[in-house]
């Protein structure tokens, strides 16, 4: 069942595969190198840790070449090359410092900066700019523009929560393209030429599929904004954490971006295995329960209690319960860790552990990354062979750990099952009425791992420390073994 | 009402899809011909396009705006296009261009209230011996200073 353990972060090749594998010998800057045959030179010369710049390139997407910032020298060849898109040879000398390729990098940003409106200060991008970073690197140099700027509309509403600011495109249409190529949705397209270019939708028409975040991702500089992320954050207050999204079974690798104990967004961190460099809008937007709407102290019938006295209860309940009587709840949004922190718990009281999951709800599934199953790890729950909710006999206890779909919780309801304690993250209809509840970390708070739908372990990493007075399930456990008396904690949980 | 092309443009675009080993090869003269056939390119029109040859009606917008030939907005019945490349400009279409807009009241891009006349400025015609020179609809006129230029709008009816 499990295929490999990976985090995502293997350094794999980006460019195409070519069945000519055979290795080729080039020269870069003085460097001796070998490259696969087909890999073009800017990947041959970062793979070996030599940065050329470029805006229009990206792994992911067709190459266009219109940027030019990537020009370099090759000798024998009478013309600068852009080496994006020229191919390795074998004995090719190529030059990506000479004085030539500085000048033309500078005439490069010379003219990309012509119409650039440098609102900086007022640019969601600032501080992870192309434009910024790369007149630092290779620019410098004041300008010598003193006409009136075109002028553009800066907000344009494209759709699907991304908004333009004319002004600040480049022109680079790799928005265009992944629309073309990646979503396959063909919204978007450049209209008009020359220095009056701009990206666009057809009039009247909206940038509307469910991949739509990504643009603002390759967007390399401000001109694609997020509008869920817009004025919210300066970039360089955000610290990066590398996660899994929890959205649906794929598990796409994500980056966390937070501060202070609140996520700002998620983007899609490079996966081959799993979701290249992309991932849905469904999953990007998802993160809102770890900010929102949090349970963050134990309590006990609406009344805030201590941990150790929340524990006490749930122990003194439990000793008054026949192991066949009580019955515990996983949810197949638990890390393989938990569950198997549950399992074990299982067996040291003799109970049965179920599981309920999220319901399937549109959208559902697609040809690209949204799988039907809207759980990060049902794959986790097969594994530990736990038991569906239908399967609970009439009146059983249950503790139910980060809660119950609704068609779960009809089944309770039906079995006149009593759910006697929660373990979870958010508020909800079912922390409203049960008796004792516990405050859990959501997935960004903690680590572990999840099996996503095709069998891929894949960990993800604690951002920040638990909200609240939130703990892990094994913290609680731990403290509640220890309170049955007769039931010492058999294994040393992962704390 | 939706574009539709008229029988004989009908037949034309048939035989135009069979000069090209793919449909949206066709791109360009098909909308030359809906331009011929309605005077502009409306919208809907490239929405009709995009249907007839398998493209998203985006991309048909992206090709129709690049050009400057093609009109988007209907223009007069005479479409005047003054040069204002560099040999034009040099012998003085920039004067011309200010004789017309004076004349006609109308400014670059706009069309005269009886629908007679629109003005445009555009790129080298290709007509630099002859400077400065202005198109027409498709006729040139060439050698232009304003005495000429007010004989030809009078004989433009």
């Amino acid at each position: 069942m499990i295929l490999e353990i990976t985090s995502g972060e293997q350094e794999v090749l980006p460019g195409p595969r070519l069945f000519n594998m055979a290795k080729i010998k080039l020269k870069i800057d003085d460097r001796e190198i070998e490259a696969e045959a087909g890999t073009t030179v800017l990947e041959a010369a970062k793979a070996v840790g030599i940065e050329i710049p470029h805006y229009c390139y990206h792994p992911g997407l067709s190459i266009d070449g219109n940027c030019r910032m990537c020009l370099v020298e090759i000798e024998k060849i009478p013309k600068p090359v852009i080496s994006c898109h020229t191919r390795v040879a074998e004995g090719m000398v190529v030059k990506t410092q000479t004085e030539n390729v500085k000048k033309m990098r500078n005439s490069v940003m010379e003219f990309l900066l012509i119409n650039h409106p440098l609102d900086c200060p007022t640019c969601d991008q600032a501080g992870e700019c192309r434009l910024q970073d790369y007149y630092m690197q290779y620019d410098r140099i004041a300008s010598r523009f003193a006409e009136e700027k075109v002028h553009k509309n800066k907000m344009v509403d494209l759709g699907a929560g991304v908004m333009l600011d004319q002004e600040r495109c480049i022109a680079c249409s790799r928005c265009v393209r992944f629309c073309n190529e990646v979503s396959k949705t063909g919204e978007l397209v450049l209209a008009n030429r020359g220095d009056h270019v701009t990206i666009t939708t057809f009039p009247g028409k909206k940038l509307s599929n469910p991949y739509a975040g990504n643009v603002v991702d390759i967007c390399p500089v401000g001109a694609l904004t997020s509008n869920e992320f817009r004025f919210k954050k300066r970039v360089w207050f955000l610290s990066k954490t590398e996660s899994v999204c929890t959205g649906c079974s794929r598990g796409c690798a994500i980056e966390i971006h937070f501060e202070a104990s609140k996520v700002y967004r998620l983007i899609p961190r490079f996966n081959p295995q799993v979701n290249s460099y992309w991932m849905c809008d469904e999953g990007r937007h998802g993160f809102h329960f770890v900010n929102e709407n949090r349970i963050l102290k134990p309590t006990k019938n609406g009344v805030e209690i201590s941990a150790s006295m929340a524990i006490s209860y749930l122990a003194g309940e439990i000793k008054n319960l026949s192991p066949a009587s009580l019955g515990i709840v996983a949810h197949a949004t638990l890390s393989n860790e938990v569950l198997s922190i549950l399992k074990e718990l299982g067996t040291s009281l003799g109970t049965q552990v179920f599981f309920s999951r999220n319901e399937p709800h549109n959208p559902l599934s697609d040809h690209f990354l949204m799988t039907k199953d809207k759980n990060p790890n049902q794959m986790g729950i097969n594994h530990m062979g736990f038991k569906p909710l239908s399967e609970l006999t009439q009146g059983q206890s249950l503790i139910v750990i980060n809660g119950l779909s609704k068609k779960d919780g009809e089944l309770v309801t039906q079995k006149k099952a009593k759910v006697i304690a929660l373990f979870s993250a958010n508020e909800s209809e079912l922390s409203k009425n049960c008796s004792l509840v516990f405050p859990i970390p959501t997935f960004a708070e903690q680590n572990g791992h999840f099996t996503n739908g095709d069998g891929l372990v894949q960990a993800f990493k604690a951002a920040f420390k638990p909200r609240g007075e939130s703990k892990e399930i094994g913290v609680y456990l731990h403290m509640l073994l220890a309170q049955l008396e007769d039931k010492k904690p058999r294994v040393a949980f992962g704390i | 009402m939706l574009f539709q092309f008229n029988a004989q443009n009908q037949k034309k675009f048939e035989e135009l899809l069979s000069h090209y080993p793919t449909k949206v090869a066709a791109l360009l003269p098909t909308l030359w011909l809906v331009q011929e056939q309605e005077g502009n390119i409306s919208f809907e029109a490239m929405e009709v396009v995009a249907n007839l040859l398998d493209v998203s009606p985006a991309h048909v917008y992206s090709v129709a705006t690049f050009y400057t030939m093609y009109h988007l907005k209907p223009v007069g019945k005479h479409h005047l296009q003054v040069c204002r490349t560099l040999s034009c400009a040099l012998m003085g279409s920039e004067n011309l261009l200010e004789h017309f807009k004076n004349k006609l009241k109308i400014n670059e891009g706009e069309v005269t209230p009886d629908g007679r006349f629109s003005l445009c400025a555009v790129e080298c015609l290709a007509s630099c011996g002859t400077a400065p020179a202005m198109m027409v609809n498709e006729t040139y006129h060439e050698n232009l200073n304003v005495q000429k230029v007010d004989q030809i709008l009078k004989e433009l009816k």
